[in-house]
């Protein structure tokens, strides 16, 4: 008898690999982090974001092969250092507000009643502040400012979303006659919801981190465009791009946004494509394979 | 001596409504309702769907919280122990639940399934259990290798089976069977429900059986209840509900049995329209004005019926 594979894992990984565009997707994210990734160790940052007054906005050339800025810093150095500083953010981002949003919505979801009632305001609450105010306003007053705090301003706004999807797949998960038979079996709850619960959500959540990745790395672009993300000391990919509002930059100096600019929208595409055959594979209908 | 004794239990359901969401009624799923069991018997509770049956059986295992009245389990009442207490009676109470699809876990392997009552009571080292649960799988008429299979890779009535060997796991006393057979074909209904009168007498279990189909409630049972709207309103043994039925509720129940024999099919239509006739005419002698059943009343030994 022919064993059929039926672990999430190997669904997804099924899916991913039948999807030809997800799968070059894939391979092309992976030859850029393995690249981003591999330079960053080489190169010194501080060596990097060095004015050098005697080479400002220098065209591509052999020594600098992308270019300079108006600082004379080398456009390539950046770029490398600031894709790395950009997914690593963007990752950070995904997984703090993914645990919290699953700790959250798994108890919410569990345990409803009251329980569920009180968590659900307050994240209703969070929903309806102004993120991008409060975020600046954050920015401003936060007295050491880098990327580690960067990322907790915004863990702490953006976990309600994945709290509420998983608190939705939960309340329905447990209405399932398995929940009922672990209680009658003397399971202690936080068993059920970890060792019932979890695994049966797992494709959904691999989904939603995945899509969410390519959302977050582009909120950080944004902030640091609009001049509230890193501070220049520190490169990004938002950082590179926020020059162009400069119009002779713009429209003179291209390889110093160009090049920033096509890493992020490669990147978000790609992060997309993959994310969207992990969804078909989450959606037995929809799979492919 | 009576094993499990029910007393004036009642499971309500609060209804919310107007601007404050004050509770302007109650869904009275379960109301008031009495009955005993006693060990070894097979205990059977018939009603149309919504009557309040499988909410009693959920009550009694504790996944609902009744709203008032005792159940005495080996004379200790369950409703007022704490979950801690409570624990210790898991053990002897074990269910069967209605649907073998959503109530076997698809991510988890047969031995992981049907272990996991052992993990939460006995400390076993991995091959005691293994052992034990290759022993139950064969118990319910699965092959061994069979553990390391998840659900999906088994039929219906395979997947029943596991249930069945997962409540059995703990040696309980008490087993509540919610409609057990409900969602399987019949050929397979009869092959569970035999295994169940088999091991029954291997294990001396007591059954409270949950169905609202009158043929599998006479194969299995030897006292029988019967609910409407949440209330008992006949309870006598297997011969009394089945040869003497006195409440009309009852007989318009029976009646609705089919018979298999094409030519007294004329005779069962007539009996039928003779019964809804006798339902019509005396509705008013067996319901009260509210449309409730009466409180039951003792006319022999073991039946008793609610007529005023």
């Amino acid at each position: 008898m022919k064993k059929t594979e039926h672990s999430p894992f190997s669904v997804l990984w099924r899916e991913v690999v039948k999807d030809k565009l997800a799968l070059s997707s894939l391979l092309l994210l992976s030859l850029i982090l393995f690249i981003v990734y591999g330079a960053s160790i080489m190169l010194d940052q501080e060596e990097i974001v060095k004015v050098d007054l005697l080479s400002i906005y220098a065209p591509p050339s052999a020594e600098h092969w992308l270019g300079t800025d108006y600082g004379g810093r080398d456009i390539l150095g950046q770029l490398i250092i600031g894709t790395k500083n950009s997914f690593t953010i963007g990752l950070a981002i995904t997984l703090l507000t993914g645990l919290i949003g699953l700790t959250v919505g798994l108890i919410a979801g569990y345990f409803g009643g009251v329980i569920d009632n009180v968590i659900m305001r307050i994240i209703d609450f969070i929903l309806i502040l102004p993120f991008l105010m409060l975020v600046i306003v954050f920015v401003a007053i936060v007295p050491k400012y880098n990327v580690f705090t960067f990322i907790l301003i915004m863990s702490a706004f953006l976990w309600t979303g994945k709290a509420r999807l998983i608190r939705a797949k939960t309340l329905a998960e447990r209405e399932l006659d398995y929940v009922s038979a672990s209680k009658t079996l003397g399971t202690p709850d936080w068993k059920i919801i970890v060792r019932e619960i979890l695994p049966n959500l797992s494709s959904i959540i691999i989904v939603n981190l995945t899509l969410n990745l390519a959302g977050n790395i582009g909120i950080e672009s944004g902030l640091s465009y609009l001049g509230f993300g890193l501070p220049e000391s520190t490169p990004s990919l938002g950082t590179l791009v926020s020059y162009a509002t400069n119009p002779d930059v713009l429209q003179n100096k291209w390889w110093v946004w160009l090049p920033a600019s096509l890493l992020i929208l490669v990147m978000m595409l790609c992060i997309n494509f993959i994310g969207q055959a992990l969804k078909r594979a989450a959606d037995a209908r929809q799979r492919l394979g | 001596m009576t094993f499990l004794q029910v007393n004036h239990l009642k499971v309500y359901y609060p209804v919310r409504g107007g601007f404050f969401r004050k509770v302007i009624g109650h869904v009275k799923a379960v109301d008031d309702i009495s009955f005993a069991l006693q060990r070894g018997e097979t205990y059977g509770l018939v009603g149309e769907s919504g009557c309040g049956k499988t909410t009693t059986g959920r009550t009694i295992i504790g996944l609902v919280k009744a709203t008032a009245g005792e159940i005495l389990f080996d004379g200790k009442d369950l409703t007022k122990l704490s979950r801690r207490e409570f624990a210790q009676y898991r053990k002897d109470i074990q269910m069967i639940f209605q649907d073998p699809y959503s109530s076997l876990n698809p991510r988890k392997r047969v031995l992981d399934i049907v272990a996991e009552p052992l993990r939460n009571f006995e400390r076993l080292s991995p091959q005691e259990e293994k052992r034990k649960v290759q022993h139950f799988i064969e118990k319910v008429g699965l092959h061994p290798e069979s553990i390391y299979k998840y659900p999906h890779e088994f039929s219906g009535g395979q997947r029943q089976r596991i249930g069945i060997a997962r409540a059995l796991t703990l040696n309980p006393k008490l087993i509540i069977a919610d409609e057990p057979v409900s969602a399987l074909d019949v050929s397979v209904q009869a092959q569970v429900l035999n295994f169940m009168k088999d091991i029954q007498k291997e294990f001396q279990l007591t059954y409270l059986f949950i169905s609202h189909d009158l043929g599998i409630i006479r194969h299995m049972c030897d006292r029988i209840g019967i609910m409407y709207r949440g209330q008992f309103v006949e309870e006598g043994t297997k011969e009394e509900i089945f040869q003497n039925p006195q409440h009309i509720y009852t007989k318009r129940l029976l009646s609705s049995i089919p018979n298999a024999d094409p030519l007294k099919r004329q005779e069962q239509q007539t009996l039928r329209q003779q019964i809804e006739k006798e339902y019509e005419q005396s509705y008013s002698r067996y319901f009260n004005a509210e449309g409730r059943a009466y409180p039951l009343k003792r006319i022999s030994n073991t039946h008793s019926v609610a007529i005023p």
